[in-house]
Parts: C-alpha cells; structure tokens; sequence
C-alpha cells in the first residue's frame, strides 16, 4: 500500500471513529415519537396472559398489563405495581402494599380489589397460577392498597411465581375478570406503558402510548424500574414468513423482526442498517420420553438412548451456525450462575454405542420402533429428530418418525397411548420452582418420587445455597432416570433497524424504554 | 333460459350440503384441536380439557354437526373462535385484498396469455411460436411461491421499487393498493397467463385450419380481420373457460402468495384457520370457495350465449 493510500485510510478511519462517536453521543438521548413496527412470526391464540402460556401472548400483551412483581437483571423479583412485602406468620402471610395512584387505561385507578379478582382468576385460569394456590389459603383486600396472601406452606418461590411474564399474574381491572367468569377476558385493559387499540388479525395489533401511566420513580433495572413509552405506536404485524420478516427489515419496512434463520447471520453482518442481536440463552431442544405408557417405561432403552446419541452433529443440523448452539448438559444456563451445574454431565452426550447396544439386549428389546411426533413448523426440532434417528437406527432401535403440524403435536402429546417421545424446547427458566421441564404433570409425566420430593422442598426453601443443592439432586436424577434427552442449548436470532435504540436482547422482547433514533 | 338459471342456482343447494358435510367431518376427523393452541405450549391436559369444554368441544361429533346444520339453515356460519366474530363477517373483511388480487392478477393472464396464444397459432412452428410456448413452459413450471420470492429479492429488496409485503387497503388510496398488489399480482398471473397461452394456441389452430377460413382467406379478406374477427371469436370458449376457472382458482388458491406477501386475504384466512383449528373459519371458508367456484361456472356456461349465438340453453 502506498503512503498516501495509507495516511488516506487513517483519514477515513478517524472519521468514522468520530462519526461513530457522534452516533454513541446520539443514543445517550431518547427521543420521543414514531410508530414502531415489529414483524412476529404469527398471531396471538388469546390476548389473555392467564389463558395461554404461548410466548407471543406474552411479548405483546406484557406491554398492555402489568404485574406485582418483574425481574431485575439477574432474574431477581422487583416489586412492580406493588411498593413492597413484608413476610409474616413463619413464612406464611404476606403483605403486599401496593402503589398509589397507578391508573388503568380506562381511568379507573388500581386497588386492592383489582388485585384480588386478578390473582383468583390467575389461581383458575393459569397452569402457574394453580401452582401458587395450590399452596394458597386465601387472598383478601385489607385495605384499597394492602392484599394479604395466606400460605398453607412457606412457598419463597411465591415472588417468583409472581413476576414470570409467561402466563403472568396479570393484573386486570375487576370488572373486566368478573365479566368473564372462568373463561378468558374479553376486554384488554391493564396498567402498562402501552394500551391496545386494535387487533385486525393477520393485518396488526395496535397500541398506542397510555398517557397517563405512572411509572416507578427509579431508574430502569432490566424489566423493573421507570418504564417509559417513546413510541407514539406499536404495530406487531403477523409475518409468517421468515425471509420475508427479514426483507422487511431490510428495506426498511419493519422495525424488527424476530426468529430469523440463524445460517444467515453472516449474510446479516454485511447488510447495512441492520443489526443483528443473538438472544442468548433463549432455550434447550429436548427429546420428551412417555414415562407412562409404552417402550420407554423401561428405564434400560431410556438408557440406551441416552447412550447412544451424539449431540454436536444433532444440533449442528438443527441451527446451522456454531454460534447458536452449545452442547451442555445443564438444565439451566451457563448465564444462570445461581444455578448452573453440570452434575452428572457424563450421563450426557455419552456416544457409547456399546453401552447402548448392550442395554437393548438386556432390554429384550425386538424391532419395536418408537413412534416419534415432531414437526417441521419449527425446523429445528425436525431435523434434530431426523440426525438422532438415524444415529439410534444405528444402534438398533427402530424409529417411526411422524411428522405433524404443530396443532396436531400439542394435541398428541397429551394422549400417552398416541406417542413414545416427542420434540419441542424448554424455553429460559430464571427460577427452577416451576419448572415445565421436569414437572410430573406435563406430558412425558416424568414422575419420580425422589424427584418430585425435591421439587416440592426448593419451593419452600428460602436459603440460596440449599435451593441450588437440591437443584442438582433434581439435575443427577433427571441423568440417572433419564427423564428426558437434553439435546443442547440453542439460541435465537432477532433483526432490527439502526435507529432502534434501548432494544435488550433477551427473550421477552419489551419494547417501553426503546426509541426511534432520528 | 331463466328456467335453466334458476335450475342451476337450484342444484347449488344439495353440492352445498355435501361440501359443508365434507368438511365438517374431514376437519373434525383430523388430529389437534384449537383448545391446545390456545392453551399454550406448556399448558397441561387438564387447562386444555378445561378450555375445551368452554368452546362447546367435548360434545359428541354428531351433536357438534347437528349444531353445524342448525345453524347453517338459518344462514348463520357460526362464530369464529379465535377471531372472536362470526364468520361471514371474517370472510368479508379479508374479501377486499382477496377480490383485487384475483382480478389484477387474471387482468394480467389475460393480457400476457391471450396475445401470446393467438401470436403462437399464427405463427405455427415459427420462432415467435416456440419463443411463446418455451416462456408458456417455463410459466407453467416455476412454482409461484418460488417466482414470488425471487420478484421480492430483486424488486422489493434491491431496486426497492414496490414493498417487501403487506397489503394497503383502499380507503388509503388505489395508488398504494396498487403499488402492494403488483408484485403478488404477477407472481400468480404469469402462471395463468403460461396456461391460457397454451389453451388459446391449440383452440386458434383448430379453427385457422377449418374450411371457413380458408373460404374467407379464399375471397381475399385481410389477414389481420381473419385472425381477430372470425377465428377468434370461435376459438373464445375454450380460452374463456379456461379464464374462468383460473379465476375460480385464484380466489381459494392464492394461498401461497399471500402468506409469501403478508396479505390479509382470504388465502391468508384459511391457512391460519386450519394451523390453529380454528374449525368454524374453515368451514365456512371451504364453503363459501365452493360457491363461487359453481357460480363461476354458471357464469361462464351463460358466457357461451353472448360468444356463440348457436349455443341454446333449455
């Protein structure tokens, strides 16, 4: 290169520092106005937070309704629409003092009364819900800003049972639960930054800023603190689609655009104006066993599978680019260190094709294939579910595929003589309280007596370091019972606009404290 | 001739009942139900069965399609359960895209196919036929989703001339509507334009060969008169036959191109109706698809009078 040419790129480079330096200056001021428009992967089943536990419900819904209690960074409860606790009676009273002056979108301030006919309805309505009141004498309005909950039991994971967004314990005006009985809510008002306008499906779902929100007085803390609504409007606009979700922000006509391919990350790199987030950890891919009825009641060709299968070519087919996968036999996250562990992390990824050669002889095991659902409405799991058959045909077990539409997955699933495993993931988890992966009543009903006895005490234990070693019992049985086949962890990835600003990368997808930079 | 309508629109009714009945119990018969949709991916059996049994779901098959009937008699489609509005007014809200669409895109059949086909007769075995019938081949095997894709990627994306997708109603303004619907628009007309070409040669060179056009040919009549006057006017039905259906066709069976576009059409509608199970949508959609498909053929067998004054219908 010629000295010239040299002292010329330094030029250009220092330029670009300094307009880099202007940009990062820009991003320290929010500013106001825009409509934001987000392309999601379909539509919403219910616009009901306590009906449905579909992920999408809650990344749009959560901007409309809030609970008493939300995340902090590291997935610790911050009260939200409540201004604090006090614990009583050994564990087993609760006092909430709620927030004063906190309105509804429709005027009505919030109280107590509210609070109470939402967590009822939650209690009904939600598989969380019933969790919680499983332990739950009862609730009661002291006063229009106190709400007492009565425990059977101490349950520390209460807080947390009252943060989780996913089927959150959304708080709804009362007349609004009343007029829906035990079905789902038909009017959508909550307290939120943002309040509904209008869903036209397949067209969008309109929100709009709720002016008169009252956010809290600190400083934003990952999902707690001060919310605030730059947006004038948010769009969430059903896009099938995936390459069209990414075209369109690539031109410039969507905002964002979620669960993108993750073999384009590099061609994504290149595009102007686009950024690239990947949503680490997001969740685990899992092969669910039928501990009911059928082959793998037999712990043996559990075993054998567990055995057999080799995880990095499995996960390598599902998502294509390394950085979105991670061969890791944790049930929670590496990111969690609270609870991460790899105990009996050499039951997993073992490649003993011996080992499980060995264990179907032992089983008796003769040509009975195992019928496997997945499908191909989420590629992913097909193809992880196609590398593994092939690798347990490898060792002799028969595997009859069956690939399915999503709907007609999560109906199967429920029929224990309809099925020996099935595919799906584990989305992140911040407490292992209650946690659908190895819950006994969700289908596969991994049922174990020793484990569920864990369970119940890290529900009712209060001290960290107790929790996290009962965690990992839970972790080495679900290695030695072979509860369900860890694949690996997989991570997701989301496209925005540059002048997408304040955008976190995580899961839940909130969008009050992002603005439009201009 | 009035006789004969009313006896057609008559014989609606029972294909009607049939189509309904079909799909009723097809839908009905297949796995996975809109309780487990709606519940969510980690719900249990018991949230879905409760969910179920709120949506009138655990009623046995033969009571849920008497219901089915009763309603349908007193022309009611019943209500939709996840848009939470009845039917018929589902159906028209996503008629608008849907209508346009079928009639933008069969405009442009019409005026690539049909020109293309006379051009192909006329010419026979010279290079504008093989040009016109080797594009017609292409037309015919390109898929449109992957035409659709491919128009995106150069127009939406690089020139950047007309959106990615989306549909901008009318109440807009027809320029937007027209600017969102080209893309979509071409993609499914390019392929119907493949199939009138070819239907358009093969009926001009049944009748450029008959002895009436030799007799004008013979009296000295102009090339361009015999073409467009006498030929093609006697080889119209088959091409608009053809025409019809495509556009029976377009109206249920743009489902492709409007998941591809992002248009709220009623391709659209009834590819979300069946992932969800949504199973009223999906009923009423079969049906109404049905009907027009019957009183498009109507139409076209009553377009045989207007082109062919020796057709007499009793």
């Amino acid at each position: 290169m010629k000295p010239l040419r040299i002292l010329g790129s330094v030029v250009v480079g220092a330029t670009l520092a300094l307009a880099g330096a202007d940009h990062s200056l820009a991003q320290t001021q929010p500013t106001m106005g825009g409509v934001f428009k987000a392309a999601m992967i379909g539509e919403p089943p219910s616009l009901d937070l306590h009906t449905t536990t579909a992920v999408i419900t809650q990344q749009i819904t959560w901007h409309i309704y809030e609970t008493l209690y939300t995340y902090d960074k590291a997935y610790q409860p911050i009260p939200m629409l409540a201004e604090g606790h006090t614990v009583s009676d050994k564990g087993r009273t609760y006092t909430f003092k709620l927030r004063r002056g906190v309105k509804f979108h429709h005027g009505k301030e919030m109280t107590a009364a509210d609070v109470v006919a939402s967590l009822k309805h939650w209690g009904k309505s939600a598989g969380r819900g019933k969790a919680v009141w499983k332990d739950l004498e009862g609730v009661e309005a002291k006063d229009p800003y106190t709400v007492v909950l009565y425990l059977k039991e101490p349950m520390p994971a209460l807080l947390v049972g009252l943060a989780h967004p996913n089927n959150a314990a959304a708080i709804y005006p009362r007349e609004v639960v009343e007029a829906a009985g035990d079905g789902p809510i038909k009017e959508y008002i909550g307290t939120g930054p943002y309040r509904f306008v209008e869903h036209k499906p397949d067209r969008h779902l309109k929100l709009v800023r709720f002016k008169d929100y009252s956010a809290r007085p600190e400083p934003a803390d990952f999902f707690g603190g001060k919310r605030v609504a730059y947006l004038d409007e948010i769009l969430f606009i059903p896009v099938p689609e995936v390459s069209v979700r990414l075209a369109g922000v690539e031109t410039g006509e969507y905002h964002f655009g979620q669960q993108i391919k993750q073999d384009q990350y590099e061609r994504i790199k290149g595009m102007p104006g686009v950024v690239a987030q990947v949503i680490k950890p997001s969740a685990w891919s899992v092969a669910v066993l039928n501990h009911k009825q059928g082959l793998f009641t037999d712990k043996r060709l559990r075993q054998a599978m567990q055995a057999a299968l080799d995880m990095e070519p499995i996960m390598a087919a599902g998502f294509g680019h390394k950085d979105f996968y991670r061969v890791d036999p944790a049930l929670m996250f590496p990111e969690q260190p609270a609870w991460y562990s790899k105990v009996s992390g050499e039951l997993y990824n073992q490649r003993n094709r011996a080992r499980a050669q060995k264990l179907l002889q032992e089983a008796g095991y003769r040509d009975t294939p195992a019928r496997w659902i997945t499908t191909k409405e989420y590629e992913w799991m097909y193809k992880n579910a196609l590398v593994a058959k092939q690798q347990l045909e490898g060792v002799g077990m028969k595997v009859d595929l069956q690939v399915v539409d999503w709907a007609t997955l999560v109906q199967r699933r429920n029929k224990p003589e309809l099925f020996d495993i099935f595919s799906t993931g584990f989305t992140f988890n911040p407490d292992p309280a209650f946690n659908t992966a190895v819950d006994c009543n969700w289908p596969g009903w991994w049922c174990l007596p020793d484990k569920d006895r864990w369970m119940e005490s890290i529900r009712r234990e209060a001290d960290p370091r107790i929790r996290r070693a009962m965690w990992e019992k839970v972790q080495t049985l679900f290695y030695e019972d072979v509860g369900r086949i860890k694949f690996g962890d997989y991570f997701s990835l989301v496209v925005s606009r540059k002048d997408v600003k304040g955008l976190l990368a995580v899961n839940e997808f909130a969008l009050w404290n992002v603005w439009l930079d201009k | 001739m009035q006789a004969y309508v009313v006896r057609r629109l008559l014989a609606l009714l029972p294909v009607a009942l049939v189509v309904a009945t079909v799909a009723f119990v097809l839908i009905h018969l297949a796995p996975g139900d809109p309780a487990s949709v709606i519940a969510g991916p980690d719900a249990s059996a018991d949230d879905v069965q409760k969910i179920a049994s709120q949506l009138g779901l655990d009623a046995p098959l033969y009571v849920q399609l008497g219901r089915f009937y009763f309603r349908l008699l007193q022309g009611d489609l019943g209500q939709s359960i996840f848009l939470r509005k009845p039917v018929s007014e589902a159906i028209l809200d996503r008629a608008e895209p849907t209508l346009l669409l079928t009639a933008f895109a069969t405009v442009i059949a019409v005026v690539l196919g049909v020109p293309a086909g006379i051009i192909a007769a006329r010419y026979r075995n010279g290079v504008p036929d093989q040009a016109c019938m080797a594009l017609a081949l292409v037309g015919i095997s390109v898929p449109n989703f992957l035409l659709a894709l491919l128009m995106v990627l150069f127009f939406g994306v690089h020139l950047g001339w007309f959106p990615v997708a989306g549909y901008a109603p009318l109440e807009y303004g027809w320029m937007g509507t027209l600017r969102s619907l080209v893309l979509p628009a071409v993609a499914l007309g390019v392929v119907q334009s493949a199939l009138i070409a070819r239907i358009t040669r093969s009926s001009m060179l049944d009748v450029l060969y008959q002895p009436f056009i030799v007799a004008s040919r013979s009296k000295g009549l102009a090339e361009r008169a015999i073409v467009y006057k006498h030929a093609l006017r006697n080889a119209l039905i088959p091409t608009v036959t053809i025409i019809g259906i495509s556009f029976a066709i377009l109206i249920g069976g743009a489902v492709v191109v409007e998941t591809i576009f992002n248009i709220p059409g009623i391709g659209r509608l009834i590819i979300s109706a069946v992932l969800r199970r949504d199973y009223p949508v999906i009923q009423g959609v079969v049906l109404c698809v049905a009907g027009v498909y019957m009183l498009v053929n109507l139409l076209i067998d009553l377009s045989y009078l207007v082109i062919d004054p020796r057709v007499r219908y009793q």
